[in-house]
């Protein structure tokens, strides 16, 4: 119990450090899933003596993540998923469910169940972070009055109000979830026969395609650009796997066609 | 002579990193749009009803792209001084910060949110499915080099140059850059698709194909994976929305699991 304890009040307060980035303050992106879920695998690792295994597991739920929430963007009146709550709970459930089992199997269901759930937790997330900005909107009138009254106080009362509620409201929800979501987890993945869990670890497989298309339905404007991207696709599955050659080659065409685009225009 | 020294103006950059924090759906970022202008003002005006009468006027509705804040809050720091001169009109000072709120809103939006962290994003995924593990670092450092240079270069061109700032923007060539990070995602995208969608049959195991093994698997993930992206691409484009889609794609795959067409 002890332990869980602690682990919970680890994972609040990545959860709150990490939630006020994504729209609250700084905005470095330290609340994108790429960076989020390593975070919290370094640090729930280094708990638990296991920071390597931990800095993994963040990495690859962290990219899966990452492409599933590609599309969610904080503009204007638009409140996204809370993506960066979800992926600290979801490395915080997976990995703490999992990471004392010997079963590869075992730990990459739990990684993957703990995924699937961080999902739906990010709209959870979402309606919560609604009802803090509401909140926000009572204290900006309180403000006004007070700043039409020359109280200036108010204004630094009332702006810090609004990020340490951000903070509490992802602290409380972290360590909530955490608290009371491990065991279930545990329970459940044992619960599975092997047929189970190894469809978890196709469907983990598959995730990465939602980001691709819609990253390709945003990027691609004319046919012309249909023909080749499918041409690309193409080359890079006949060719063998170089990541540099790939950056290399984006790098060209991006300053190549950009250039063309603009004479064009 | 401009009243605000460089510390200043750096000092309001830095608050402007909390711009956000009160996000409210009646005034969204005004609150800390005055909290961040505040030292300006203070330092402008010493009279007190005048610098309550400015507390007011940027206690009005502002929502713009964050990174863009700082160069739109040099602007009207510079205003606000030559106001205080009576150089110019209180009106001048409101039409200008609601254009400028809406020109780089469009502008920051567009860069940041649909060009640069797609792009950045593509980047870092392709290095972290080849388990390269400061992927997260190197993502923050090359995310935040515009970021930085906007945040605390653009308050003091603002300053400086107040609203002739809009006419320095077509030097940086906004819609050319936006154009190739777009390509640049494209060919990334390219790369990733058939090398990182894990697609595996018990055909080409069943069937033998040892001394192709390798070259035929990369194919069929490569044909799979496109088909998989054809269809999500589809069904996104028919406004199914995301997490509907995730939900469908994990029943296929269970289902095609079941079926031992996929393990």
């Amino acid at each position: 119990m002890i332990e869980i304890t602690n682990i919970a009040l680890l994972v609040a307060l990545i959860g709150g450090f990490v939630d006020l980035d994504s729209t609250a303050t700084w905005q470095f992106m330290i609340s994108q899933p790429i960076v989020a879920a390593p975070l919290t695998g370094v640090f729930l690792g280094f708990a638990l003596g296991e920071i390597l295994p931990g800095l993994r597991v963040g990495l690859m739920i962290g990219t899966i993540l990452q492409l599933v929430w590609i599309e969610q963007l904080p503009m204007g009146m638009n409140v996204p998923p809370d993506a960066a709550l979800a992926s600290v709970l979801s490395v915080a459930l997976g990995f703490s469910a999992g990471h004392m089992s010997d079963s590869y199997v075992i730990r990459e269901v739990c990684n993957t169940v703990a995924l699937l759930i961080a999902v739906a937790l990010g709209l959870v997330g979402r309606s919560i972070d609604i009802w803090i900005r509401k909140l926000n909107t009572s204290i900006e009138k309180w403000v006004t009055r007070k700043i039409e009254g020359d109280q200036v106080f108010a204004l630094a009362v009332g702006h810090v109000a609004g990020g340490t509620l951000t903070f509490s409201k992802a602290f409380v929800f972290c360590f909530v979830v955490t608290f009371f979501g491990v065991e279930p987890l545990r329970a459940f993945i044992q619960s599975l026969n092997f047929d189970q869990s190894t469809g978890f670890i196709v469907i983990q497989g598959l995730l990465p395609v939602i980001g691709f298309s819609v990253l390709a339905s945003k990027c691609l404007q004319t046919k012309l650009e249909l023909k080749f991207f499918i041409g690309g696709i193409v080359f890079f599955t006949i060719l063998p796997a170089l990541s540099w050659a790939a950056i290399l080659l984006a790098g060209i065409i991006g300053w190549k066609l950009s250039g063309k685009a603009h004479a064009g225009s | 002579m401009q009243a605000l020294n460089r510390t200043l103006l750096w000092n309001i950059a830095f608050r402007s990193f909390f711009l956000q924090a009160s996000w409210n759906y009646h005034g969204m970022m005004n609150m800390g749009f005055l909290y961040a202008l505040k030292p300006g003002l203070d330092k402008i005006y010493i009279e007190a009803s005048d610098r309550q009468e400015a507390y007011k006027r940027h206690l009005e509705y502002f929502n713009t792209n964050p990174y863009f804040a700082s160069t739109i809050m040099g602007v009207i720091l510079n205003l606000e001084e030559r106001f205080q001169k009576g150089e110019i009109g209180e009106d001048i000072i409101r039409d200008t910060k609601e254009g400028l709120m809406t020109a780089f809103a469009a502008i920051g939006d567009g860069l940041f949110w649909d060009s640069w962290r797609p792009f950045v994003a593509a980047l870092a995924l392709l290095l972290a499915f080849e388990n390269f593990l400061i992927t997260p670092i190197l993502f923050l450092i090359l995310y935040n080099i515009p970021h930085l240079i906007l945040r605390f270069k653009g308050i003091n061109l603002g300053y400086k140059m107040g609203t002739d700032v809009i006419h320095i923007l077509p030097r940086f060539q906004i819609q050319r850059v936006r154009e190739g990070l777009r390509y640049a995602t494209l060919t990334l995208l390219c790369f990733l698709i058939p090398n990182y969608v894990n697609l595996h049959t018990p055909f080409l195991i069943s069937h033998r194909l040892n001394e192709f093994f390798f070259f035929l698997e990369k194919i069929v993930q490569g044909i799979g994976a496109s088909l998989a992206v054809a269809l999500v691409s589809i069904a996104y484009h028919a406004k199914i929305d995301v997490l509907m889609i995730s939900f469908l794609l994990m029943v296929s795959a269970l289902l095609l699991h079941h079926w031992e067409i996929l393990i």
